[in-house]
């Protein structure tokens, strides 16, 4: 089983202290603005300065739980090329893994985001004709990787030669 | 072969047609409008005939009078709102306004005439081609054996016009992928059946001419009417989600947009405890009444005078009361099997069958994805003509193992928890609901929910088809033959973990699935659910090589032929086999 490049654990961990920047902002930052505006504070029969602490707290459990999931993703995630089959294994709380038949790739995309190009690293899209999971991202690969996945890809899409996609 | 990664067409499998131009937008400036004679329509009656010495054919010439009672509508009101906004002084004075919902009118049919004059379709022996559009141009082929279903709609009007709308729906695409509004019923029945037959002839045969009088089209066999017992017991029991809304427009009407209207307040008045909730409780009351024979109405005029026959290799089914629909489904290109017992339904032994491809069904968000093949019948005719479509046999179903059920307990145990701390938390901020803790009386059901749950769902691996069923309320079986899984996924999360349990889903390219409805095997145990991933993914892999090898062995025609004659050969053996 191939792993991803590390170099993408930085990369989720950054976007997750962005992500919980975010939300714990707008949490303490809606905590804040109620007590102020409203008297709910006093209507639950809390003091301000609780709710506030208390949001900041949530805020921060939030935080702690966004990042650690950030950097067991990577431990987790897990991808190969089977005899007739992409498999992929992902997921923290909810693992997930996808089998999808290189019969039924319709195409593949090699991606690379502004943040993926700074750090090197590139993304493999694998499009089905399914409805539920249509497309398959394995992200964290070094360029030259994601190129040779494409390609592998595309040849083995290629070679199962599907009669119909649909 | 109909390889398309390898055929020449084999760069956009996904989409069901090519585009030769940008596509035309939503344009309703009907700028382009006036160039076009209104004398041009060389044989705007030969829709019927085929056209005369251009093959092509243009819409039915009422398609112009219809489409512009809508059209100049809206541009009539739009500009007359431009009228309102220039005019000087800011309400402008009726005579200008007059003007320019003239002018808007005038623009709105003269853009109807140039779509008109514009818009040509035919039917080559491989592609229907189409093109369209005024302000920007649009030429669109598409190969026929993309052609997922071809729908025809009729409302009233229509009717009495002869006019009839074609849908012609591919896959991929968020939208319907060949619109023609509108050409003459006849026309619409005749493309309806070439759009699909037409794919069969053989390649040198001109699939225009071979329909010419004298051909007769494949015989229909009709499966299935529906009887007048049915559709009552159909527009009694179902829940229209249209019918919510339209109840809700009704009781405003009806009371005049004053809510209290038709809500009897006199015990309110009287400041009696509890009076406020019988009143809320008479209009929930009349609101569930009202929706209800909404709902009735709604569900007899869709289903009026349904049949589903079958014609070769393909289904044909017809129903609506003012609205008339028609459509085909292509029985090589169905996804899914959807078989709904729903709970009224279910008690006096009737269930619904559905046949999912990966085209857009008609009405889609009204009848909820996938296209009702029958919507009502006694379960084993059901079974039966589920049976004639996909022939699988009896599965006997595995079902979860037992701490599956545990795992129910404990979510419907959590959620009665919730609902009494809601209660309590109620009470205690406005001491409205005395009786909280009465709530916990629904903690009695908790074991009864979790045991149907658990006892509904089951899943099987059959020679040919993967089965799942779940929901007690609306039990839904699904059937999908292997070869049309796409991807095979299995979902485990914390919860699932901790009783090792996992859920498997056989993907497939049927759109109704969009709607949160494949075919998964919910909370099975761990280890068989590995094997199930794996035993569906070889099996697919069989299957495919066993059609390729029909297909290059049996010395089929080529193309869809042989695709349609390996089929019809599984089936038989399929028949046998169960």
């Amino acid at each position: 089983m191939e792993r991803l490049s590390p170099r993408i654990r930085p990369v989720w961990l950054t976007a997750a202290i962005v992500q919980a920047a975010v939300s714990g902002g707008l949490l303490v930052g809606g905590a804040v603005g109620l007590t102020r505006a409203t008297d709910l504070a006093d209507a639950v029969g809390l003091a301000e300065s609780t709710v506030v602490q208390g949001a900041i707290a949530l805020a921060v459990v939030l935080a702690v739980v966004r990042l650690a999931l950030a950097w067991l993703r990577y431990s987790v995630w897990r991808f190969e090329l089977r005899e007739d089959a992409l498999y992929i294994e992902r997921g923290v709380l909810t693992r997930v893994k996808t089998v999808v038949p290189f019969v039924r790739v319709q195409h593949v995309d090699s991606q690379r985001g502004p943040v993926e190009r700074a750090v090197g690293l590139a993304t493999v899209v694998v499009y089905t004709a399914g409805s539920r999971s249509a497309d398959v991202a394995i992200p964290g690969l070094r360029p030259d990787r994601a190129e040779d996945l494409r390609e592998e890809l595309r040849r083995l899409a290629i070679e199962s030669e599907g009669e119909d996609a649909v | 072969m109909s390889g398309e990664r390898g055929g020449d067409d084999g760069s956009e499998p996904a989409r069901g047609s090519v585009d030769k131009s940008a596509e035309e937008g939503p344009s309703d400036s009907g700028s382009g409008g006036p160039a076009v004679g209104e004398s041009g329509g060389s044989g705007p009656g030969a829709a019927e005939s085929g056209g005369g010495g251009d093959p092509s054919t243009k819409l039915h010439p009422y398609s112009v009078p219809y489409r512009s009672l809508s059209r100049s509508f809206s541009t009539g009101s739009l500009f007359f709102f431009v009228g309102v906004f220039t005019s000087p002084g800011g309400g402008g004075d009726l005579l200008t306004l007059g003007a320019m919902v003239v002018v808007g009118i005038v623009l709105g049919i003269a853009y109807e005439i140039a779509y008109y004059q514009r818009f040509r379709y035919e039917l080559t022996s491989d592609t229907f081609d189409v093109a369209s559009g005024v302000v920007s141009r649009r030429d669109r082929e598409v190969p026929l054996r993309r052609v997922q279903n071809v729908d025809v709609q009729q409302n009233v009007l229509q009717r009495a016009l002869g006019l009839a709308a074609v849908n012609v729906e591919t896959a991929g695409g968020g939208e319907t992928e060949v619109v023609l509004h509108y050409v003459g019923e006849a026309e619409a029945e005749r493309l309806q059946r070439l759009l699909r037959t037409g794919a069969r002839e053989d390649a040198g045969q001109d699939g225009v001419e071979s329909t010419e009088p004298g051909r007769e089209p494949d015989e229909e066999e009709l499966l299935f009417a529906i009887q007048p017992n049915e559709l009552a017991i159909l527009s009694v029991f179902t829940i229209d989600p249209g019918a919510s809304l339209l109840a809700t427009i009704a009781l405003s009407f009806a009371s005049g947009f004053d809510p209290t209207a038709l809500v009897p307040l006199a015990p309110f008045e009287g400041g009696l405890p509890g009076s406020g909730l019988i009143a809320l409780a008479w209009a929930a009351l009349l609101f569930v009444l009202v929706a209800w024979i909404v709902s009735a109405v709604l569900t007899f005029s869709r289903y009026y005078g349904f049949r589903l026959m079958r014609a070769g290799e393909e289904l044909r089914y017809e129903r609506g009361l003012l609205q008339r629909y028609s459509g085909t489904i292509p029985l090589d290109k169905v996804q899914t099997l959807t078989v709904e017992e729903s709970i009224p339904f279910r008690w006096i032994g009737y269930g619904s069958l559905a046949v999912e491809t990966a085209g857009y069904a008609p009405g889609q968000s009204g009848s909820g994805g996938a296209e009702s093949a029958v919507p009502i019948a006694e379960r084993e005719r059901v079974r039966a003509l589920a049976r004639s479509i996909e022939p699988f046999g009896d599965p006997g179903l595995e079902s979860s193992p037992k701490r599956a059920r545990e795992r129910y307990v404990v979510r419907y145990g959590a959620v009665v928890a919730a609902v009494v701390a809601a209660g309590y938390a109620v009470d205690a901020a406005t001491g409205a609901l005395g009786d909280w803790y009465v709530l916990a009386v629904l903690a009695l059901a908790v074991p009864v929910a979790a045991h149907l749950k658990w006892a509904n769902r089951g899943f099987a691996v059959g020679e040919r088809y993967f089965f799942a069923r779940t929901g007690f309320w609306k039990r839904t079986t699904k059937v999908v033959p292997h070869y049309r899984i796409q991807s095979v996924v299995d979902t485990r999360n914390v919860f699932q973990r901790r009783r090792r349990l996992a859920s498997v889903t056989a993907d497939t390219a049927s759109s109704a699935a969009f709607f949160g409805r494949a075919a998964t095997a919910y909370d099975i145990d761990a280890r068989r659910a590995t094997e199930l991933r794996e035993d569906l993914n070889d099996r697919l892999q069989e299957r495919l090589r066993e059609r390729k090898r029909h297909r290059l062995a049996g010395g089929e025609p080529p193309a869809d032929a042989g695709a349609d004659g390996e089929r019809g050969e599984g089936r038989a053996g399929d028949a046998t086999g169960a």
